[in-house]
């Protein structure tokens, strides 16, 4: 499997780690009120699709970036990679 | 109290070996010092590294040279880089602050890799035998530098000309690194 990484090109699989559903980029507030059933919720609710999913993919053997990759779970065609920086930024996180 | 005087060894005791078409040898006398970017402090950066290196920040997969042509600073990864630069002593820390003052966040990197020149005209034919990037001129330039991986080993790999290359991999796997550089090359050459 080939990862097109948005600042480097082409690189094998096998030069990233695999962390999880891409969700886990927004973990909750620990301070809110209902801060113990939102972990509850972010730890251990997942979707599990057959098709498309959003994950986070870790680039150890190489720029050691966290991406956000768009990976259809049946045919392992990859649709979209993106920064996990840049997703966050564009989510209204600050750094 | 005794006075004890210790030498420094490199990490492949200095191998130098010649094949047909392709030469490989240790590269000794640098320092190897990561820089980070401070938050919000890239331009900074970049100023401090043009007024006393006189060498522009690299973007992500290239280097720069110094004026002097000294000093390179490798691009791995956004708000990182590598400086590699002629150095002898141990004190390469302090060489760098000296330049960059504050501008930066220095690790020295100097002992924890082994570096490994490949030249010659099949030096390339040897490597993408076991570098799963693209080698090829239109993709790798001079200049260019990447980390990757070969044969399971962590690797950045710079193109200091057409067909030379830096190879630098951990210190700690430098001599099974050697085996597979060495291994790959005499595959193409005999």
């Amino acid at each position: 499997m080939i990862i097109n990484h948005p600042l480097l090109g082409p690189r094998d699989a096998a030069e990233f780690t695999y962390l999880g559903d891409a969700t886990l980029i927004n973990r909750p507030d620990w301070q809110a009120e209902d801060a113990a059933g939102k972990f509850h919720e972010y730890l251990y609710l997942r979707d599990n699709p057959a098709g498309e999913h959003r994950e986070l993919w870790f680039h150890e053997q190489g720029d050691r970036s966290w991406l956000v990759v768009t990976r259809n779970t049946l045919t392992h065609e990859i649709t979209k990679v993106e920064l996990a920086r840049d997703v966050a930024l564009a989510a209204g996180r600050d750094k | 109290m005794s006075n004890l005087s210790l030498t420094a060894q490199s990490a492949l005791g200095g191998i130098r070996r010649d094949f047909e078409g392709v030469s490989l040898a240790e590269v000794g006398g640098h320092a190897l010092v990561s820089v980070a970017t401070p938050l919000g402090g890239g331009e900074r950066l970049a100023k401090a590294i043009a007024s006393s290196y006189g060498a522009k920040l690299p973007t992500v997969g290239y280097s720069s040279l110094s004026d002097n042509g000294r000093a390179r600073f490798l691009g791995l990864q956004p708000d990182q880089m590598f400086l590699l630069f002629e150095h002898e002593d141990d004190e390469a820390l302090a060489a760098v602050t000296g330049q960059l003052g504050d501008a930066g966040y220095y690790t020295d990197q100097s002992d924890s890799w082994a570096m490994l020149r490949i030249s010659g005209p099949a030096g390339r034919t040897a490597l993408e035998r076991i570098c799963m990037l693209d080698l090829h001129p239109d993709s790798f330039d001079i200049d260019a530098v990447a980390r990757t991986t070969m044969e399971h080993l962590g690797v950045i790999i710079l193109r200091e000309a057409a067909d030379s290359f830096l190879l630098m991999s951990p210190r700690s796997s430098a001599t099974s690194f050697l085996h597979a550089i060495e291994t790959s090359i005499i595959n193409v050459t005999e």
